[in-house]
């Protein structure tokens, strides 16, 4: 309970998670493309290698699908697989094993095996990527039964979910953002978990709620503090798991908010907006709404590679400040 | 034996087949894997084989029959043999029965464009405060876009909180969602709405617990330059208006108490019962050195101390109480907005407010609770309160009976709730 | 594979005796010959029950490639994994099911392998090492490296057959699995059933070498290409491959040439091919030649594949009633397994 508490940057958190996952369970390891000596294309498996040998932090041949399905296979098997897609845009690549196998072999075969399968990947743009190296894909999975979708937006969290995440025994689709990877925060030594169905509320705040997981969540954070100047008290709710969603905790604020906004990288129609909106206009909450549901979502369009646009394609601080704005103002 | 011939399924989406062709006649012989006829689907046409040798009998299907799948069509019998006497199936009729009156399109009745502005429109909780206001939102003018009616012009049109819209409004929290009219909680100078998290979680579960941020603490705003109790009244009225608490039961400890019992005098019977913990305004001293000090602190070892007279037993007051109190002030800034408060109605370690005309204004239950060994505010000052109002004092309690006296709080509580409703009844 | 009987086989001429009979063992060819007709039979019961409309969806029939599922199979323990395809189930009979419980899953009931949620094209037998058969060609390939990558690292000298079609073998996941095996030495069988058609396309029309064999050369791996019909053949270069995989030599990739005398589904057609074509493989039928061959060399007589199957046909029956008796699922439980229940999770 009173583990020491440093400061750790979000990849070191990760990589702990791992650590302590394959330091306590043989079964688990970790597999993807240059995770050995390379150390992960954004240094997150780092000198893991050198820990736990080749046999347990395993380089792959650049074959997403074949190593998407090796990991699949492994899991049913008796093996806890943590495997690494360099980035979410090559998730298109192993898309086959993880929608048609990983999620659906426990119900399809009746509940007699199951898939302890974790499929790590950064996502999100930020760091010049351009369209195929850029893209917030979380909403594909988060609308397959059978897979659960976390992203984390702190390092605390990164290492709990990330362990709950190994020890469920379904898949679980991991995200982290690009940007998050060099962020700092407090995290305790050792074994602890954050269960994968809570959100966490932020900042608490009367005004309005807006919902954002990721980088998202602390772009949400540093608009709050700017609303906060003028006098408005927005409430910031992270989902930290995307599916299955803690609608409670959103339905909860929304009540006594009256305001909601969601605020997503990924693009605006048919995402993760579009799901948490709709809950709250089905559900008791409703009757609590004082203003239209806004969404802050990526423009529709590819991600450009140029700086200036890039981050025209994304929520920054100051667009979500003047959503905010407007609904707290009653203008929007 | 006699085999059937049947009329097989030959696509998964298939229900009935049409015998569009016989290649062999009744009486006639045939060679297992001969073409024996040809059905059609709605998709496409297929030939069947014989599925034996022998002699063709019994064919119960004409060319152009639409059957079901499954049905027996005829019998490939050995010479001699009569086909099995079973009904053939009925065909499902050669053509598909028109369907009654005008087809429907799909979508062709659902207007792509909203029709032309009828009335007001309104926000989901400005339709829900005017019905249970019993107003129609179309006669109400809207303040949002367009001409919107939201929560603050149904809280306009009822008097709710109505004139200060202006005014700051406090924070406030469901500790609890319920039933009937539920408790609100105002705390004490220095504290915030979690303080009655306890107490609450002994209460009736079906009775709604609103806590608020007093202005200047927890997540309310800060007062104003000018604070004054009403103020904080104004204040905490505008929160209720928002979260559209129309009828409840007040308990206020501390300045929460003075600012309870000049809310339950201002708004009457609407306050069901009022119970003040501890209150202030009822006399002239208080702990002068408690509240500097308080202030003044700026670290755990200089605030700990302090906090120690809030309560005989101090363990009852929580592990963190200093920390959390540090972290909270440092965060939100608090500290001007609680010293202005401070120098405002208790300047000089003098209570510079008296809410005695007010208790005996209001009509309903009231009591007052104090801990007999209170050291921030005398429990003598229940002394003399009009007779009507009935008073606790608790042996071995200190400043703080919502944790000090838990068990007896929510006893109190709850007899007041039933006394508060069964007159309103 | 059992070879309870094989102490009471008669003596067999030493001549045509194909060398891994011995291996086989007299019980164990006769069991084999009772597994081909079980194979047999159940897809001609299933197909019956297509066509009258008893059953649901679609299904794919492997009438006429029973001599490769048994033959690999044969090489097979319980602890061995096999994965499978959409044809699969000759693959599931040949590892050891029941076919009860196949047709269960065949008519969706609850005493199903699956419960009635997979239906013909996934089921499975985790119990007896069927990881399930597989709607998506080539998925079980990558799956069944994953098998072999656990039975390395935990040691559990198991070996993993994955059968798939030739239509799989232009799949990107086939070649992407065949290096993975044969770079980490993973103990797997690569079994391409090559019935000559991918649907409708025939094999040289899709595939640019002359034979799926031909593959292994660029996965540095041994290729051999065998008569699919051919239990002998099958079988020996099935044990063959799984001793060399059980030593930490590696995959094999073994070509298996064969047919499906029925469509690809039931809706097919047969546009792309000749009555005569069908005809010719049909005199290749595996289980005639089998039993001739047993009979010549004394392991089964007429007499004992004429009781043979007569059991096979009771055995149907028996299955058939039980699947029939059997209880739908209740829409209660749709929701049943889309995730492991937090009690039964397992640390």
């Amino acid at each position: 309970m009173t583990a020491p508490i440093r400061e750790l940057g979000f990849a070191e958190a990760i990589r702990e998670a791992l650590a302590i996952a394959m330091a306590e369970d043989e079964r688990v390891f970790v597999m993807g493309e240059d995770v050995g000596v390379y150390g992960g294309a954004f240094q997150v498996t780092g000198d893991l290698v050198q820990r736990f040998g080749e046999d347990r932090v395993v380089d792959t041949p650049i074959s997403e699908l074949g190593g998407a399905g090796v990991a699949v296979g492994a899991a049913l098997t008796g093996l806890k697989p943590v495997f690494e897609l360099q980035f979410s845009d090559f998730s298109t690549l192993a898309m086959e094993q993880i929608v048609n196998q990983a999620a659906k072999l426990r119900y399809m075969l009746g509940g007699s095996v199951s898939v302890p399968l974790v499929v790590r990947m950064p996502t999100g743009s930020g760091l010049g990527g351009a369209a195929q190296h850029s893209q917030s894909l979380e909403a594909w999975f988060a609308h397959v039964p059978g897979l659960k979708v976390v992203e984390p937006t702190t390092p605390y969290d990164a290492k709990g979910l990330l362990l709950a995440a190994i020890d469920d025994p379904d898949p679980v689709i991991f995200f982290e953002h690009k940007l998050l990877y060099k962020t700092k925060g407090p995290v305790p030594e050792g074994r602890y978990v954050v269960p994968l169905d809570r959100a966490e509320t932020r900042r608490a705040g009367r005004d309005l709620t807006i919902v954002a997981a990721g980088v998202m969540a602390q772009k949400a954070l540093d608009a709050a503090t700017i609303l906060a100047s003028e006098g408005i008290e927005a409430e910031v709710i992270d989902p930290r798991v995307l599916r299955p969603l803690d609608m409670a905790t959103v339905a909860r604020s929304v009540t006594r908010t009256s305001r909601l906004l969601i605020v997503y990288e990924g693009a605006k129609s048919f995402g993760i907006g579009a799901e948490i909106a709709a809950a709250i206009a089905e559900g008791e909450a409703f009757g609590h709404l004082d203003a239209p549901i806004l969404r802050l979502g990526g423009a529709e369009t590819p991600i450009p590679y140029s700086p200036a646009l890039e981050r025209a394609a994304v929520p920054q601080v100051e667009d979500i400040v003047a959503a905010a704005r407007r609904l707290a103002r009653g203008e929007a | 034996m006699a085999v059937e011939v049947i009329l097989p399924r030959v696509d998964m989406d298939m229900e009935t087949g049409k015998v569009s062709r016989w290649h062999a006649a009744e009486g006639e012989a045939v060679a297992k894997g001969q073409l024996l006829f040809e059905i059609e689907t709605a998709k496409a046409a297929m030939d069947i084989e014989a599925p034996a040798s022998g002699t063709l009998r019994g064919v119960a299907a004409r060319e152009g029959d639409e059957l079901p799948v499954g049905a027996i069509v005829g019998w490939i019998c050995n010479d001699g043999e009569a086909p099995p006497a079973r009904a053939a199936a009925a065909p499902v009729g050669s053509a598909v029965a028109a369907p009654a009156g005008p087809v429907k399109v799909l979508g062709d009745s659902t207007p792509t464009s909203l029709p032309a502005a009828r009335g007001a429109t309104a926000t989901p909780k400005a339709r829900r405060l005017a019905r249970e206001a019993g107003l129609d939102v179309a006669s109400l003018a809207g303040s949002g876009p367009q001409g919107r009616v939201q929560a603050l012009d149904v809280e306009r049109a009822r008097g709710v909180g109505a004139a200060k819209s202006g005014a700051p409004r406090a924070h406030g929290e469901w500790l609890r969602r319920g039933a009937g009219p539920p408790f609100v909680f105002l705390h004490g100078f220095g504290a915030e709405l979690g303080v009655w998290k306890p107490l609450v979680q002994r209460l009736d579960p079906s009775r709604g617990a609103l806590a608020l941020d007093m202005p200047g603490h927890g997540l309310s705003p800060p007062p104003p330059d000018d604070v004054t109790l009403d103020a904080l009244v104004a204040a905490v009225e505008a929160a209720l208006a928002a979260e559209g608490v129309a009828r409840f039961h007040l308990v206020g400890h501390s300045l929460g108490g003075a600012v309870a019992a000049m809310l339950a005098a201002r708004l009457g019977e609407r306050v069901f019962s009022l119970t003040l913990v501890a209150p202030a305004g009822l006399g002239p001293e208080i702990d002068g050195a408690f509240m500097d000090g308080f202030l003044r602190a700026t670290s755990v070892a200089s605030l700990r101390p302090w906090l120690r007279r809030l309560a005989r037993d101090p363990e009852t007051l929580g592990a963190g109480l200093a920390e959390a109190t540090l972290k909270r002030r440092a965060e939100r800034g608090l500290g001007p907005g609680q010293a202005r408060i401070a120098a405002a109605l208790m300047p000089d370690g003098v209570q510079a407010i008296d809410v005695r005309p007010a208790l005996a204004a209001f009509g309903g239950p009231a009591r007052v609770v104090f801990g007999a060994e209170d050291a921030i505010i005398p429990p003598r000052h229940a002394v003399g309160l009009p007779g009507a109002v009935a008073v606790h004092v608790l042996a071995g309690v200190g400043h703080n009976p919502q944790l000090e006296a838990r068990a007896e709080m929510a006893r109190i509580l709850s007899d007041q709730a039933a006394a508060g409703d069964a007159r309103v009844r | 594979m059992t070879a309870a009987r094989a102490e009471d086989a008669p003596p067999v001429a030493v001549a045509n005796r194909p060398a891994i009979y011995d291996r086989v063992g007299a019980g164990g060819l006769r069991e084999a010959l009772r597994r081909m007709h079980l194979i047999r039979r159940f897809e001609e019961t299933a197909e019956d029950f297509y066509v009258r409309g008893k059953s649901y969806g679609t299904m794919h029939l492997s009438i006429g490639q029973e001599a490769t599922a048994v033959g690999v199979c044969a090489a097979l323990g319980d602890s061995d994994y096999v994965t499978s395809t959409h044809r699969g189930h000759g693959h599931c009979i040949a590892k050891g099911a029941e076919v009860g419980r196949m047709f269960a899953e065949f008519l969706g009931r609850e005493t199903g392998y699956c419960r009635g949620r997979g239906g013909s094209m996934h089921i499975a037998d985790p119990a007896k090492g069927n990881l399930g058969a597989n709607g998506i060609v080539g998925g079980g390939i990558p799956i069944a490296v994953g098998a072999a990558l656990s039975a390395k690292r935990l040691r559990t000298g198991a070996v993993v057959a994955s059968f798939f079609g030739d239509g799989a073998n232009n799949e990107g996941a086939f070649h992407e699995s065949l290096n993975i095996a044969s770079l980490w030495k993973l103990p797997v069988l690569f079994v391409c059933e090559n019935n000559q058609y991918g649907m409708s396309v025939a094999f040289a029309r899709s595939t640019a070498v002359a034979s799926v064999a031909d593959r292994a050369a660029a996965y540095s791996m041994p290729g051999v290409t065998v008569d699919g019909n051919d239990f002998a053949a099958v079988a020996a270069a099935a044990f063959e491959a799984a001793d060399r995989a059980r030593r930490g030599g590696g995959p094999t990739l073994v070509e298996c040439k064969t047919y499906r005398t029925r469509g690809h589904s039931r809706s097919d057609r047969n546009r792309y091919r000749t009555k005569d074509e069908i005809e010719a493989w049909k005199a290749r039928d595996p289980i005639e030649r089998f039993e001739r061959e047993l009979s010549a060399l004394g392991v089964a007589t007429a007499a004992d594949a004429a009781s043979l199957r007569e059991a096979v046909e009771r055995e149907i029956a028996d299955g058939v009633a039980f699947a029939e008796a059997s209880p739908a699922p209740s829409t209660a439980e749709l929701m049943r397994d889309v995730h492991t229940p937090a009690a039964a999770a397992p640390r």
